[in-house]
Protein backbone atom coordinates (compact mmCIF):
# COMPACT_ATOMS: atom_id res chain seq x y z
CA UNK A 1 0.00 0.00 0.00
CA UNK A 2 1.08 3.40 -0.95
CA UNK A 3 1.87 6.34 1.73
CA UNK A 4 1.27 9.62 1.54
CA UNK A 5 1.96 12.65 4.13
CA UNK A 6 -0.42 13.62 6.54
CA UNK A 7 0.85 17.28 8.42
CA UNK A 8 -0.31 18.66 11.70
CA UNK A 9 -3.23 20.89 11.59
CA UNK A 10 -1.93 24.55 11.16
CA UNK A 11 -3.11 27.80 11.60
CA UNK A 12 -1.87 30.44 9.82
CA UNK A 13 -2.38 33.88 8.14
CA UNK A 14 -3.67 33.41 4.61
CA UNK A 15 -0.64 34.65 2.45
CA UNK A 16 1.61 32.29 4.26
CA UNK A 17 -1.06 29.14 3.81
CA UNK A 18 -1.63 30.04 0.36
CA UNK A 19 2.28 29.95 0.01
CA UNK A 20 2.32 26.78 1.95
CA UNK A 21 -0.05 24.80 -0.65
CA UNK A 22 1.91 26.47 -3.48
CA UNK A 23 5.36 25.28 -1.94
CA UNK A 24 4.38 21.85 -1.67
CA UNK A 25 3.29 21.66 -5.13
CA UNK A 26 6.29 22.89 -6.73
CA UNK A 27 8.44 20.68 -5.11
CA UNK A 28 5.77 18.00 -5.08
CA UNK A 29 6.60 18.57 -9.15
CA UNK A 30 11.10 18.99 -8.30
CA UNK A 31 10.47 15.55 -6.60
CA UNK A 32 11.29 16.78 -3.54
CA UNK A 33 7.95 16.29 -1.66
CA UNK A 34 5.87 13.33 -1.24
CA UNK A 35 1.86 13.42 -1.96
CA UNK A 36 0.45 15.19 0.81
CA UNK A 37 -2.55 15.75 2.61
CA UNK A 38 -3.21 18.99 5.53
CA UNK A 39 -5.79 20.40 7.14
CA UNK A 40 -5.55 24.07 8.13
CA UNK A 41 -7.38 26.90 10.01
CA UNK A 42 -7.09 30.86 9.21
CA UNK A 43 -6.45 33.82 11.16
CA UNK A 44 -7.54 36.14 10.83
CA UNK A 45 -10.93 35.07 9.40
CA UNK A 46 -10.74 35.58 5.73
CA UNK A 47 -11.65 35.14 1.97
CA UNK A 48 -10.36 33.42 -0.69
CA UNK A 49 -10.64 34.84 -4.06
CA UNK A 50 -10.76 32.42 -6.82
CA UNK A 51 -7.65 33.32 -9.25
CA UNK A 52 -10.26 34.72 -12.36
CA UNK A 53 -12.28 36.48 -10.02
CA UNK A 54 -12.53 40.57 -9.57
CA UNK A 55 -11.51 41.68 -6.26
CA UNK A 56 -13.56 44.67 -6.56
CA UNK A 57 -16.50 42.68 -7.90
CA UNK A 58 -17.11 39.75 -5.37
CA UNK A 59 -15.87 41.13 -2.09
CA UNK A 60 -16.80 43.81 0.07
CA UNK A 61 -13.73 45.81 1.01
CA UNK A 62 -15.77 47.56 3.41
CA UNK A 63 -16.93 45.34 5.67
CA UNK A 64 -13.69 42.99 5.14
CA UNK A 65 -12.08 46.08 6.87
CA UNK A 66 -14.23 46.61 9.80
CA UNK A 67 -14.46 42.80 10.54
CA UNK A 68 -11.07 42.04 10.18
CA UNK A 69 -11.33 40.21 7.76
CA UNK A 70 -8.43 39.68 5.57
CA UNK A 71 -8.48 38.37 1.49
CA UNK A 72 -6.45 36.96 -0.56
CA UNK A 73 -6.28 35.51 -4.17
CA UNK A 74 -6.00 32.12 -4.94
CA UNK A 75 -3.77 30.20 -7.52
CA UNK A 76 -6.66 28.00 -7.87
CA UNK A 77 -9.46 29.29 -9.97
CA UNK A 78 -13.36 28.65 -8.59
CA UNK A 79 -15.58 31.16 -6.40
CA UNK A 80 -14.83 33.23 -3.51
CA UNK A 81 -15.04 31.28 0.02
CA UNK A 82 -15.16 32.90 3.72
CA UNK A 83 -12.84 30.83 6.19
CA UNK A 84 -14.06 31.53 9.51
CA UNK A 85 -11.20 30.93 11.78
CA UNK A 86 -13.90 29.66 14.83
CA UNK A 87 -16.17 27.70 12.04
CA UNK A 88 -14.19 26.16 8.94
CA UNK A 89 -11.56 23.96 8.26
CA UNK A 90 -9.59 23.76 4.90
CA UNK A 91 -8.17 21.05 3.41
CA UNK A 92 -5.43 20.43 0.80
CA UNK A 93 -4.29 17.77 -1.70
CA UNK A 94 -1.16 17.68 -3.62
CA UNK A 95 -0.29 14.64 -5.62
CA UNK A 96 1.07 13.68 -9.24
CA UNK A 97 -1.26 14.22 -12.07
CA UNK A 98 -1.56 10.30 -12.62
CA UNK A 99 -2.71 9.74 -9.04
CA UNK A 100 -5.80 11.15 -10.61
CA UNK A 101 -8.38 10.74 -13.25
CA UNK A 102 -7.15 12.93 -16.42
CA UNK A 103 -10.87 13.86 -16.67
CA UNK A 104 -11.22 17.32 -14.73
CA UNK A 105 -14.63 16.59 -12.98
CA UNK A 106 -13.70 12.99 -12.41
CA UNK A 107 -10.56 14.11 -10.40
CA UNK A 108 -12.66 16.56 -8.52
CA UNK A 109 -15.30 13.88 -7.63
CA UNK A 110 -11.87 11.57 -6.49
CA UNK A 111 -10.14 13.56 -3.83
CA UNK A 112 -14.16 14.55 -2.68
CA UNK A 113 -14.59 11.33 -2.31
CA UNK A 114 -12.44 10.94 0.36
CA UNK A 115 -14.10 13.94 2.24
CA UNK A 116 -17.75 12.37 1.43
CA UNK A 117 -16.44 9.48 3.56
CA UNK A 118 -15.29 11.72 6.07
CA UNK A 119 -18.67 13.58 6.48
CA UNK A 120 -20.19 9.83 7.02
CA UNK A 121 -18.25 8.77 9.94
CA UNK A 122 -19.24 11.89 11.18
CA UNK A 123 -23.15 10.91 10.73
CA UNK A 124 -23.83 12.89 7.57
CA UNK A 125 -25.17 11.77 4.01
CA UNK A 126 -23.29 13.62 2.11
CA UNK A 127 -22.95 13.56 -2.15
CA UNK A 128 -20.78 14.95 -4.71
CA UNK A 129 -22.48 17.84 -6.26
CA UNK A 130 -20.49 18.24 -9.84
CA UNK A 131 -18.33 19.69 -10.51
CA UNK A 132 -16.85 20.38 -7.71
CA UNK A 133 -19.03 20.52 -4.56
CA UNK A 134 -19.84 18.19 -1.60
CA UNK A 135 -23.97 19.00 -0.27
CA UNK A 136 -25.70 17.11 2.06
CA UNK A 137 -29.42 17.33 1.01
CA UNK A 138 -29.62 19.89 -1.45
CA UNK A 139 -27.54 22.06 0.90
CA UNK A 140 -23.96 22.92 0.40
CA UNK A 141 -21.21 21.75 3.02
CA UNK A 142 -18.06 21.69 1.15
CA UNK A 143 -16.52 23.85 -1.91
CA UNK A 144 -12.97 23.06 -3.90
CA UNK A 145 -10.82 24.63 -6.44
CA UNK A 146 -7.83 23.20 -8.62
CA UNK A 147 -4.98 23.99 -10.40
CA UNK A 148 -2.67 21.48 -12.25
CA UNK A 149 0.71 22.50 -13.33
CA UNK A 150 4.05 20.56 -13.73
CA UNK A 151 2.25 17.21 -13.83
CA UNK A 152 1.13 17.74 -10.34
CA UNK A 153 -2.57 18.82 -8.79
CA UNK A 154 -3.70 21.01 -5.63
CA UNK A 155 -6.88 21.01 -4.47
CA UNK A 156 -8.13 22.68 -2.06
CA UNK A 157 -11.08 22.74 -0.40
CA UNK A 158 -13.80 24.28 2.47
CA UNK A 159 -15.17 22.02 4.92
CA UNK A 160 -17.98 24.18 6.81
CA UNK A 161 -18.15 23.46 10.47
CA UNK A 162 -20.08 26.32 12.08
CA UNK A 163 -19.46 29.73 9.84
CA UNK A 164 -20.90 32.97 10.60
CA UNK A 165 -23.14 32.75 7.28
CA UNK A 166 -24.33 36.15 7.89
CA UNK A 167 -21.03 37.31 7.56
CA UNK A 168 -20.51 35.35 4.93
CA UNK A 169 -22.88 36.90 2.82
CA UNK A 170 -22.34 40.44 4.15
CA UNK A 171 -18.56 40.23 2.53
CA UNK A 172 -19.78 38.22 -0.49
CA UNK A 173 -20.80 40.65 -3.22
CA UNK A 174 -24.31 41.70 -2.85
CA UNK A 175 -26.03 44.94 -2.66
CA UNK A 176 -26.65 45.38 0.81
CA UNK A 177 -30.24 45.93 0.71
CA UNK A 178 -30.36 42.03 0.11
CA UNK A 179 -29.02 41.27 2.92
CA UNK A 180 -32.27 41.03 4.73
CA UNK A 181 -33.47 38.59 7.02
CA UNK A 182 -35.54 36.81 3.24
CA UNK A 183 -32.12 36.69 1.80
CA UNK A 184 -29.95 35.13 4.80
CA UNK A 185 -33.18 32.85 4.93
CA UNK A 186 -32.71 31.79 1.42
CA UNK A 187 -28.64 31.38 2.30
CA UNK A 188 -29.37 29.13 4.60
CA UNK A 189 -31.36 27.55 2.25
CA UNK A 190 -27.97 27.00 0.12
CA UNK A 191 -25.08 26.50 2.77
CA UNK A 192 -25.42 23.72 5.85
CA UNK A 193 -22.57 23.07 8.11
CA UNK A 194 -21.39 20.25 9.94
CA UNK A 195 -22.77 22.00 13.34
CA UNK A 196 -26.18 22.61 11.19
CA UNK A 197 -26.72 18.87 10.83
CA UNK A 198 -25.70 17.02 13.76
CA UNK A 199 -26.64 19.47 16.17
CA UNK A 200 -23.31 19.93 17.97
CA UNK A 201 -19.85 21.52 16.65
CA UNK A 202 -17.13 18.81 16.81
CA UNK A 203 -13.51 19.38 17.33
CA UNK A 204 -11.11 20.69 14.30
CA UNK A 205 -8.94 17.59 14.92
CA UNK A 206 -12.42 14.52 15.42
CA UNK A 207 -12.99 16.16 11.83
CA UNK A 208 -9.42 16.01 10.33
CA UNK A 209 -9.43 12.27 12.00
CA UNK A 210 -12.61 11.53 10.01
CA UNK A 211 -11.51 13.35 6.82
CA UNK A 212 -7.79 11.26 7.27
CA UNK A 213 -9.76 7.93 7.30
CA UNK A 214 -12.09 9.12 4.31
CA UNK A 215 -9.09 9.66 2.59
CA UNK A 216 -7.39 6.18 2.94
CA UNK A 217 -10.37 4.05 2.47
CA UNK A 218 -11.25 6.06 -0.88
CA UNK A 219 -7.43 6.10 -2.15
CA UNK A 220 -6.48 2.65 -1.08
CA UNK A 221 -3.13 4.32 0.69
CA UNK A 222 -2.24 5.09 4.41
CA UNK A 223 -0.61 8.14 6.17
CA UNK A 224 2.50 8.74 7.79
CA UNK A 225 2.71 11.67 9.70
CA UNK A 226 4.70 14.11 8.87
CA UNK A 227 6.17 17.82 9.15
CA UNK A 228 6.90 20.73 6.41
CA UNK A 229 10.64 20.07 5.37
CA UNK A 230 12.86 22.76 5.55
CA UNK A 231 12.65 23.55 2.06
CA UNK A 232 8.80 23.53 1.53
CA UNK A 233 9.15 26.32 4.46
CA UNK A 234 12.10 28.20 2.92
CA UNK A 235 10.15 28.50 -0.44
CA UNK A 236 6.60 29.46 1.47
CA UNK A 237 8.64 32.13 2.87
CA UNK A 238 9.73 33.29 -0.47
CA UNK A 239 6.38 33.14 -2.27
CA UNK A 240 4.42 34.64 0.73
CA UNK A 241 5.33 37.97 -0.56
CA UNK A 242 3.46 37.26 -3.63
CA UNK A 243 0.37 36.71 -1.87
CA UNK A 244 0.87 39.28 0.36
CA UNK A 245 1.43 42.32 -2.73
CA UNK A 246 -1.35 44.18 -3.83
CA UNK A 247 -0.60 43.51 -7.26
CA UNK A 248 -1.73 39.85 -6.56
CA UNK A 249 -4.53 40.76 -4.91
CA UNK A 250 -5.76 43.24 -7.73
CA UNK A 251 -4.77 41.38 -10.59
CA UNK A 252 -8.27 41.33 -11.85
CA UNK B 1 -16.64 50.24 -19.59
CA UNK B 2 -19.86 48.30 -20.48
CA UNK B 3 -19.83 44.98 -18.47
CA UNK B 4 -22.36 42.32 -18.01
CA UNK B 5 -22.62 38.65 -16.75
CA UNK B 6 -23.67 35.44 -17.45
CA UNK B 7 -24.61 32.35 -15.76
CA UNK B 8 -22.91 29.75 -17.36
CA UNK B 9 -23.43 26.18 -16.65
CA UNK B 10 -20.29 26.53 -14.21
CA UNK B 11 -20.37 29.75 -12.88
CA UNK B 12 -20.69 33.33 -13.91
CA UNK B 13 -18.21 35.27 -16.61
CA UNK B 14 -17.85 38.79 -16.17
CA UNK B 15 -16.91 40.64 -19.16
CA UNK B 16 -16.14 44.58 -19.28
CA UNK B 17 -14.94 45.57 -22.77
CA UNK B 18 -14.40 48.50 -25.15
CA UNK B 19 -15.11 49.00 -28.36
CA UNK B 20 -13.17 51.11 -30.85
CA UNK B 21 -15.57 50.76 -34.36
CA UNK B 22 -16.75 47.17 -34.85
CA UNK B 23 -14.35 46.21 -32.83
CA UNK B 24 -13.17 45.57 -29.38
CA UNK B 25 -10.38 47.34 -28.06
CA UNK B 26 -9.88 46.49 -24.73
CA UNK B 27 -11.72 43.41 -22.55
CA UNK B 28 -11.72 42.24 -18.94
CA UNK B 29 -12.97 38.81 -18.22
CA UNK B 30 -13.33 37.88 -14.75
CA UNK B 31 -15.48 34.88 -13.14
CA UNK B 32 -15.63 31.67 -10.93
CA UNK B 33 -15.23 29.01 -13.35
CA UNK B 34 -11.95 27.15 -13.85
CA UNK B 35 -9.08 27.34 -16.90
CA UNK B 36 -6.69 25.00 -17.37
CA UNK B 37 -3.89 26.57 -18.04
CA UNK B 38 -5.05 29.74 -15.72
CA UNK B 39 -2.55 31.86 -17.90
CA UNK B 40 -4.91 31.14 -20.75
CA UNK B 41 -6.80 33.32 -19.70
CA UNK B 42 -4.52 36.71 -20.52
CA UNK B 43 -4.37 34.76 -23.87
CA UNK B 44 -7.43 34.43 -24.76
CA UNK B 45 -8.11 38.55 -23.91
CA UNK B 46 -5.06 39.64 -25.79
CA UNK B 47 -6.62 37.65 -28.79
CA UNK B 48 -9.92 39.00 -28.54
CA UNK B 49 -8.55 43.00 -29.26
CA UNK B 50 -8.68 43.54 -32.72
CA UNK B 51 -11.89 41.11 -33.06
CA UNK B 52 -15.54 42.11 -34.66
CA UNK B 53 -17.84 41.98 -31.93
CA UNK B 54 -20.47 40.16 -33.65
CA UNK B 55 -21.17 36.78 -32.60
CA UNK B 56 -20.16 34.75 -35.77
CA UNK B 57 -16.66 36.91 -35.45
CA UNK B 58 -16.23 35.83 -31.64
CA UNK B 59 -17.32 32.63 -32.03
CA UNK B 60 -14.93 31.97 -34.27
CA UNK B 61 -11.69 33.34 -32.05
CA UNK B 62 -12.96 31.71 -29.30
CA UNK B 63 -13.11 28.17 -31.53
CA UNK B 64 -10.06 28.94 -32.02
CA UNK B 65 -8.34 29.74 -29.01
CA UNK B 66 -9.55 26.43 -27.74
CA UNK B 67 -8.38 24.47 -30.76
CA UNK B 68 -4.79 25.98 -30.62
CA UNK B 69 -4.17 26.17 -26.86
CA UNK B 70 -5.71 23.02 -25.44
CA UNK B 71 -6.93 24.80 -23.08
CA UNK B 72 -9.82 23.18 -20.43
CA UNK B 73 -12.81 24.84 -18.88
CA UNK B 74 -14.85 22.13 -17.36
CA UNK B 75 -18.48 22.69 -18.08
CA UNK B 76 -18.12 26.11 -19.54
CA UNK B 77 -17.83 26.21 -23.87
CA UNK B 78 -16.63 28.64 -26.33
CA UNK B 79 -20.44 29.70 -26.81
CA UNK B 80 -20.77 30.63 -22.67
CA UNK B 81 -17.83 33.33 -22.97
CA UNK B 82 -19.45 34.46 -26.42
CA UNK B 83 -23.12 35.05 -24.54
CA UNK B 84 -21.08 36.86 -22.29
CA UNK B 85 -19.67 39.03 -24.15
CA UNK B 86 -22.69 40.00 -26.44
CA UNK B 87 -24.16 40.93 -23.11
CA UNK B 88 -21.45 43.33 -22.17
CA UNK B 89 -22.18 44.84 -25.55
CA UNK B 90 -25.84 45.47 -25.20
CA UNK B 91 -24.80 46.35 -20.83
Amino acid sequence: MKSWRLLPLRVDEPFYSMAIDEAILRLKADGKSPNTLRFWRWRPSSVSLGYFQSLNREVDLEVAKKRGVAVVRRITGGGAVFHDHDGELTYSVVCGQNDVPRDIEKSFEAICEGLIRGFKRLGLDACFSPLNDISVGSKKISGSAQTRKWRCLLQHGTILIDPDIRLMFELLRVSPEKITDKFISSAYERVTSIKRELGEKPSFEEVKEAMRLGFEESFGIYFEEGELSSEEISLAEELKEKYASSEWLMKR
Amino acid sequence: MPYAEFKAPKGIIKVSLKLDGDSISEIRISGDFFMYPEEALDELEGRLVGVRADRESLLEALEKFYSETKVETPMIEPKHFVEAIMRSLRG
